[in-house]
């Protein structure tokens, strides 16, 4: 899986360098951000942000896509920090890639079909307002001139690029940290309380090394991690693949999802091997990289092998960077992320849709796991629709005088919520010769509509009708021939008895 | 296999295309079989300008698709028009020919991608052999011309000299199982019917050996309308076949090719392709 195509990697040189660079540099206050939501040094997402973009650029099945540590799996380990210590969490992180691995082996990939629109929308939405949650304890109970930084920093993003000439070359992002940390050191003094980075924990100082994670290799230690490494897996592919999508989308070429999900864990394993956590494909970046102009897998690699160099050789300067600074870049990443047409979209989607988006976001938001938030979204999702199908079964009838025959029409779907309202169809009371049930028009799925067919027939020659059903298309005749009981005398004369 | 539907010849508009559409004459007229023009229409799925900002604004994945898409939205009607012109030219010139059967086609994607796709259809395979984007360097072979060939398991035509009516074949053979499936394809003569010279070239550590080989090969043949010679040679395969071509004043070198996976291909280099890339001949490639 190492082999990719020539193109893939030489195709855009110039834009996959300028490109990576520049997301090299928007990763740095990134994964500095997603560190502290993890509650570990700051050098732990910064190892790997450098570990998985670096792999994942030969690994991973999205040529242009950045994946590095992320929010969504920085989110699921707090708990885990908390309670047994970083070492624990790189153990998880090599246990979420083995996961990953074998999801990408049993093409689990496909279950994402299951993922609607509304849900997606649901999961960038909660993504953005967790981002967005993450940085409050930065700015609660803070001085007001941590509130300016932040403000400056937010004009900085949004307005340098429309500096003429310069505001299209630098990364606003970057001109925004250096501003704010120089305005922090030259007017800044001990009572203003302004944080900066050192005070979040240690920096990378030397290149990253392997180290085995000191953990007791025992049952107890697998069953402390194995929950951990379950959540940060699913929510890994689970964002990785939504932005695959957003890059096949944005960029009108096809993606291999066997081996991101395959890339992805190995990406976390070597990852969790020189000390860092477990991350994911990153919306945010990879919009960033298609939109300065990376498209190929040099791209994520420059963004990895840059970011170390620079955090590497650059830790002093970094120590001094102001968080309101990094805080400013978070907020561009969270309002960025945030889908705000959705908010519109409220009153022209179907309520059903609306109602599957914000259930997504509630219980991504409450929860703090997105898989949570995703499930939620599908199950309602998928009750809508059985609700919907249910809407379009119907059964019509006539009656021929001169016969004494009833015809009944089943069209639509019938199965399990659709079969009570088929039952209700039928008129028990009238007593005629013959009854035809025509079925040509409709779909019996499952078992409970077998039953409930039989119920029907059962119960109508009980009132003494001749029953003929008609029309079965193949597939429901299979559900017929292996299920139902009215062709079958033996059967019939135990269910009889049973009334 | 001759049953199947066309000639597939892919035009890039490289200085080769003019002679690979002569030679696609060449053998369409002796084999009867249609010739389907195919240009492909390569996006480079890049923006011309690209923004360095590194900053995300609100809705920005709806604006960028926009943008994008309009892009290559323009990209494509330009490529779609050229490609038009080119296609249509050699669609003229096949006409002229006389042979009534031709297809001018564009389609999306790269070459290979185009084959893969259409392989079902496809009878024979024609390329230039020195693709648009590496037409100055002497060595450089078409760019996806490997791909191409390994996208399919019909014999593939590769032209590189300018066209000449083609009159002696070198069947480059050396009693592997490739070569064995295409010495079976050449004695069944289908690909092209008019007699022609064909002098089966095998190389091998041992003379003897190698004139054993030749001679089998011969044999098998000798039963077709061509005239055949046998000859042995002992040495550099590569560069033995390359000199036997040059004082033999061969047109096309018939062989088996890519008979070892990517892999190895990866590590070692292709025979195949350093094969092509060292001699000036025209190549008929069987898999």
């Amino acid at each position: 899986m190492l082999f990719s195509p020539k193109s893939d990697w030489l195709g855009n040189i110039k834009g996959d360098v300028l490109a990576g660079i520049v997301v090299a540099l928007a990763l740095i206050p990134e994964a500095i951000a997603f560190s502290v939501i993890a509650g570990v040094d700051p050098k732990v997402g910064l190892y790997a942000s450098f570990a998985i973009a670096v792999m994942i650029a030969f690994v991973g099945g999205r040529s242009g896509m950045i994946s590095a540590a992320t929010a969504a799996t920085a989110l699921l380990m707090v708990t885990l920090v908390k309670e047994f210590g970083l070492q624990y969490l790189l153990a998880a992180s090599v246990l979420a890639g083995v996961l990953q691995i074998l999801a990408g082996y049993l093409n689990l990939h496909k279950f994402m079909s299951f993922v609607s629109k509304s849900v997606m929308t649901g999961f960038l939405n909660a993504l953005a307002i967790l981002i967005f949650m993450a940085q409050l304890p930065e700015l609660i109970n803070v001085s007001w001139q941590v509130y300016a930084l932040v403000a400056l920093g937010l004009a900085i993003i949004y307005l340098f690029p429309y500096v003429p000439y310069v505001g299209k070359i630098l990364p606003s992002p970057l001109v925004n940290i250096i501003t704010i940390t120089a305005v922090a050191f030259y007017f800044g003094d001990e009572s203003m309380n302004i944080r900066t980075i050192s005070d979040m924990g240690e920096l990378p100082d030397t290149l990253p090394l392997f180290l085995w994670p000191e953990v007791p290799l025992n049952i107890e230690t697998f069953k402390i991690i194995l929950p951990y490494s379950i959540s940060i897996a699913i929510v890994g592919l689970l964002e990785s693949l939504m932005t695959a999508n957003v890059v096949d989308e944005l960029t009108d070429t096809e993606s291999d999802k066997k081996r991101e999900c395959k890339g992805q864990g190995i990406a976390n394993i070597g990852s969790g091997l020189i000390g860092g956590m477990a991350g994911c494909a990153m919306i945010g970046q990879s919009i960033i990289n298609i939109k300065s102009g990376g498209r190929g897998r040099l791209s994520t690699l420059v963004a990895g092998v840059f970011l170390l160099i620079l955090v590497v050789f650059l830790s002093d300067i970094l120590k001094i960077v102001p968080m309101a600074a990094l805080v400013a870049v978070m907020i561009m990443v969270s309002i960025g992320t945030f889908s705000w047409t959705s908010i519109k979209e409220l009153k022209t989607n179907p309520k059903s849709s609306s109602i599957v988006m914000i259930a997504t976001v509630i219980v991504v938001v409450w929860t703090h796991n997105l898989a949570f938030g995703v499930f939620t979204g599908i199950l309602i999702g998928s009750l809508f629709l059985a609700q919907r199908l249910s809407q379009f079964m119907f059964v019509k009838s006539e009656y021929d005088e001169e016969n004494d025959t009833r015809t009944y029409h089943v069209v639509g779907q019938v199965f399990f919520n659709s079969s009570e309202k088929f039952i209700s169809y039928f008129d028990f009371k009238e007593a005629v010769d013959n009854i035809i049930i025509n079925v040509k028009r409709s779909h019996f799925y499952d078992i409970t509509s077998v039953a409930a067919l039989d119920k029907v027939v059962i119960k109508l020659r009980r009132e003494g009708a001749d029953v003929k059903i008609i029309g079965l298309n193949r597939a429901s005749e299979t559900m017929m021939d292996k299920f139902a009981i009215h062709d079958n005398p033996e059967e019939i004369e135990k269910f009889m008895q049973g009334h | 296999m001759m049953n199947k539907k066309y000639i597939l010849v892919g035009i890039d508009g490289s200085a080769i295309s003019d002679s690979l559409v002569q030679y696609a004459i060449w053998l369409a007229k002796s084999n009867g079989l249609t010739i389907k023009i195919l240009h492909t229409i390569e996006h480079s799925h890049k923006s011309e300008h690209s923004h360095h900002e590194g900053n995300l604004t609100p809705n920005i994945r709806r604006e960028l698709l926009k943008e994008l898409s309009e892009e290559e939205r323009r990209e494509s009607k330009q490529l779609i028009a050229k490609g038009k012109e080119l296609i249509n030219a050699a669609k003229e010139t096949v006409l002229k020919a006389g042979i009534e059967n031709v297809i001018a086609k564009l389609r999306h994607g790269t070459l290979p991608e185009a084959i893969e796709d259409l392989k079902d259809e496809i009878s024979l395979v024609m390329l230039g052999s020195k693709g648009k984007s590496h037409s100055d360097s002497d060595t450089g072979l078409g760019f996806h011309l490997e791909e191409s060939i390994r996208a399919t398991d019909t014999p593939v035509y590769i032209a590189q000299k300018q066209f000449t009516q083609p009159k002696k074949v070198m069947f480059a053979y050396n009693g592997s199982p490739t070569s064995k499936r295409a010495l079976n394809m050449i004695s069944q003569g289908n690909i092209y019917k008019e007699p022609l010279d064909i002098h089966v070239v095998c190389v091998h550590s041992d003379i003897k050996q190698a004139e054993k080989l030749a001679n089998e090969a011969k044999s098998i043949l000798s039963q077709t309308n061509n005239s055949i010679i046998a000859k042995g040679l002992t040495g550099d395969t590569i560069e033995q076949l390359t000199e036997y071509q040059q004082h033999n004043n061969i047109d096309i070198t018939a062989m088996g090719a890519f008979s070892h996976g990517k892999l190895h291909g990866f590590f070692f280099g292709s025979f195949t392709t350093k094969m092509i890339q060292q001699s000036e001949t025209n190549f008929l490639l069987m898999r």
